[in-house]
């Protein structure tokens, strides 16, 4: 006789629906696409440190003359539009030249010739509007300083009684956003592929052979568990990948320094708790419901599936009030704390006890929905084909194991 | 190590699927469970296995010590009725895995699969898909998958289903090997020919409840029917005559020639045949003790009578 615990069933069904869905060949060849982006952005960053490139701009001897900059040498020519043309057509000529219309209302008219489009055209014009500004600032004898003023005459900051909400400077709300963003991403992993997974099984009928070796609520320990992981190493990526993104637009696109200061990475021991218990939650909410779908083609519950994104939608919306009733109940009613409490804490400083009550209840609810979709994959089996309606699913998830 | 069943229920809704059913199958032995379709076999299976309870009565099984109500997993091969694997994955990975999770070591499990696979022919298919394979085939990797952690105790629900003879015949080797093995296997089936040849011990259901119990011997003697005589005439069979010599339950026309007569133990066949040969000019005459299958359709055409009436 071969005994067996449950633990170690639970792990065999855990590696058996992670590896299902995990492709190595898939798997391989993302990550190296991954890994290229991030070459190609430290490479990137180290040719431009290394060979700066200087464009030169031929300007008609009729224009004003510019100061150079760092990336633009400016040169003055006598020759005629149509040489200048000439020489910007050429391999060793002008990166670019400039022409001048009649100004209108006192706006200067110019126009920009070079080879083809490139993204260094766009600094040319930034640098030239900067220069024709501070050359009309002279002419009408404001000094530097009263142009900045002109620019901006005032600044504003919102200040509040509540001395608990952090400053708007602070990467509160970015991190927030980007916190809920990622949760959905591992919540709709998890959905897609639960339910493929559970009703798979269930129209292949391998469950009454499954059911033979283990206990209901081991089985979906292990579906839950499985997709979790799937759900965890989804939002890994997805964080690896615009993080990619974002360093390859400000890098190769806009040749500045990658710069993640608009993440509060304080918050990350409480991000990840959350996020683990909330993705375990959904998860385990998800397979109760397609536990008890019998045909997925005719189905009405499959919809239900789709309440986990809820949470994160509600905590979207109530989040420009962080310190108000909505967001303070979302924080701790047990099935939508773990995502409104994460939102409240990046807005506001909360004392250690509350982002603690919010984790230990969402824990608890995560106890009961995973004990809730074992009861109910089990009633689903004992009906033989047929599907227990809302009514007996709500009775089987309010009764006691 | 017997597995006791006393007086059980089971109803579905307002269905009765087992009404009062007593048995008990013991150790090391084939019992086979015998019954036309929604007579409650599976029904019954479900419960042996613990997939569900009875409504009253008790199953119970002793182990070591240690009083169960149903079979416990750890010791259960099963082939469910409602029966299907992971037909994108290899015939190996399905084995493994349902070994593995009754908790066999993965090297154990490869060499019992690879031992099982050689003897259903079909070791060289066992890094193939299994959808791959055929009907049949899948049928036998799955009464593998039954076996393959070695359990004491074995249900297989209709293991014959879907096989031609040839693999039918070789579903009656495994199943000897498997009692060979010290296994004890509950068999449901309709083959009656394969259940004659294997089965120590039966139970004929029927509406949910037990027809006849016991070994083939034992079921001879209760219904008090064991030899069948056909016999063929010449001319037609007057049957005004027939019902005057025999009674309306101990005969059957197969046509209007030929007669089909069954005997009980205490009936002679000497005393018959003077009866026979009243009836006409008899041309020919056989035989011979009657099988399950005869056994079978009397005792369901007689419980159904009962029940009728």
């Amino acid at each position: 006789m071969n005994k067996i615990n449950k633990k170690q069933q639970v792990w065999l069904v855990t590696s058996w629906e992670f590896m299902h869905f995990f492709k190595w060949k898939q798997e391989i060849i993302s990550k190296l696409i991954l890994l290229a982006i991030g070459l190609i952005i430290m490479l990137w960053q180290y040719v431009k440190d290394d060979q700066l490139t200087i464009y030169t701009v031929a300007v008609p001897a009729s224009i004003t003359q510019f100061q150079n900059s760092g990336q633009f040498e400016f040169f003055p020519s006598h020759e005629s539009f149509d040489i200048l043309k000439q020489q910007l057509a050429e391999e060793d000529g002008w990166d670019a030249i400039l022409s001048e219309a009649p100004a209108i209302e006192s706006v200067k008219q110019l126009t920009i010739y070079s080879k083809d489009k490139q993204s260094w055209l766009r600094d040319l014009k930034q640098t030239l509007s900067q220069q024709y500004t501070l050359d009309y600032a002279s002419s009408l004898g404001l000094a530097e300083e009263q142009l900045a003023v002109l620019n901006q005459a005032a600044i504003f900051e919102n200040k509040y009684l509540d001395d608990t909400i952090k400053s708007e400077s602070s990467p509160g709300k970015s991190t927030a956003i980007a916190m809920l963003v990622i949760l959905a991403v591992g919540i709709f992993t998890s959905f897609g592929q639960l339910f493929v997974s559970i009703t798979g099984e269930k129209q292949q009928r391998v469950t009454e052979q499954l059911y033979a070796c283990m206990s209901p609520q081991t089985w979906i320990d292990g579906k839950i568990f499985g997709q979790m992981l799937h759900a965890i190493k989804a939002m890994l990526t997805m964080i690896i990948f615009a993080m990619l993104v974002y360093a390859f637009t400000t890098v190769v696109i806009e040749n500045q320094m990658v710069d993640f200061s608009f993440i509060d990475w304080s918050l990350l021991p409480w991000l990840i708790p959350f996020a683990i218990s909330g993705v375990y939650l959904c998860t385990a909410f998800m397979a109760a419901i397609a536990a008890a779908i019998d045909d997925p083609n005719h189905s009405a519950k499959t919809s239900i599936m789709l309440l986990p994104l809820l949470p994160m939608i509600l905590a979207l919306i109530t989040m420009d009030s962080p310190s108000g009733w909505a967001l303070s109940f979302l924080s701790y009613f047990p099935l939508t704390a773990f995502a409104a409490m994460p939102v409240k804490m990046a807005l506001i400083d909360l004392p250690l006890w509350q982002p603690l009550l919010s984790l230990s209840l969402t824990l608890v609810v995560c106890f009961w929905m995973r004990t809730s979709a074992g009861n109910l994959f089990k009633m689903g089996m004992s009906m033989y084909g047929k599907e227990p309606s809302l009514k007996d699913m709500v009775m089987s998830m309010l009764r006691k194991n | 190590m017997e597995l006791l069943v006393n007086n059980i229920k089971k109803c579905y809704a307002k269905v009765t699927a087992i009404k009062e059913l007593s048995f008990k199958v013991k150790q090391g032995e084939i019992f086979a469970l015998l019954g036309p379709n929604g007579a409650g076999k599976s029904s019954l299976v479900r419960m042996l296995t613990g997939f569900t309870s009875p409504d009253s009565g008790e199953i119970s099984l002793t182990i070591d010590g240690e009083k169960h109500t149903s079979i416990p997993s750890y010791t259960l091969g099963y082939l469910p009725e409602d029966r299907g694997l992971y037909p994108e994955k290899t015939v190996s990975k399905n084995l493994l895995y349902f070994a593995q999770l009754n908790g066999v070591d993965k090297k154990t499990a490869l060499q019992q699969a690879k031992y099982w696979l050689e003897r259903f022919d079909l070791l060289d298919r066992i890094d193939d898909q299994l959808k791959t394979l055929s009907k049949g085939n899948q049928q036998k990797v799955q009464l593998i998958t039954a076996v393959i952690h070695q359990p004491k105790w074995v249900i297989l629900d209709e293991p014959f289903s879907g096989l031609d003879p040839i693999n039918q015949e070789k579903v009656v080797i495994f199943l000897s090997e498997l009692k060979a093995q010290g296994m004890t296997v509950i068999l449901s089936a309709h083959q009656m020919a394969m259940v004659e040849k294997l089965a120590d011990r039966m139970l004929l259901m029927n509406l949910g409840e037990a027809v006849l119990y016991g070994s083939l011997e034992e079921i001879q003697q209760q219904v008090g029917s064991t030899t069948q005589l056909t016999a063929q005439f010449a001319e037609s069979i007057a049957s005004d005559q027939l019902e005057q010599l025999f009674s309306e339950a101990d005969y059957c026309l197969v046509d209007h020639k030929t007669l089909s007569l069954n005997l009980s133990a205490q009936q002679s066949i000497n005393g018959a045949l003077s009866k026979i040969t009243a009836l006409g000019n008899l041309t020919s005459l056989h035989s011979k003790k009657m099988d399950l299958h005869q056994l079978y359709l009397n005792a369901i055409a007689n419980h159904g009578a009962l029940i009728n009436e």
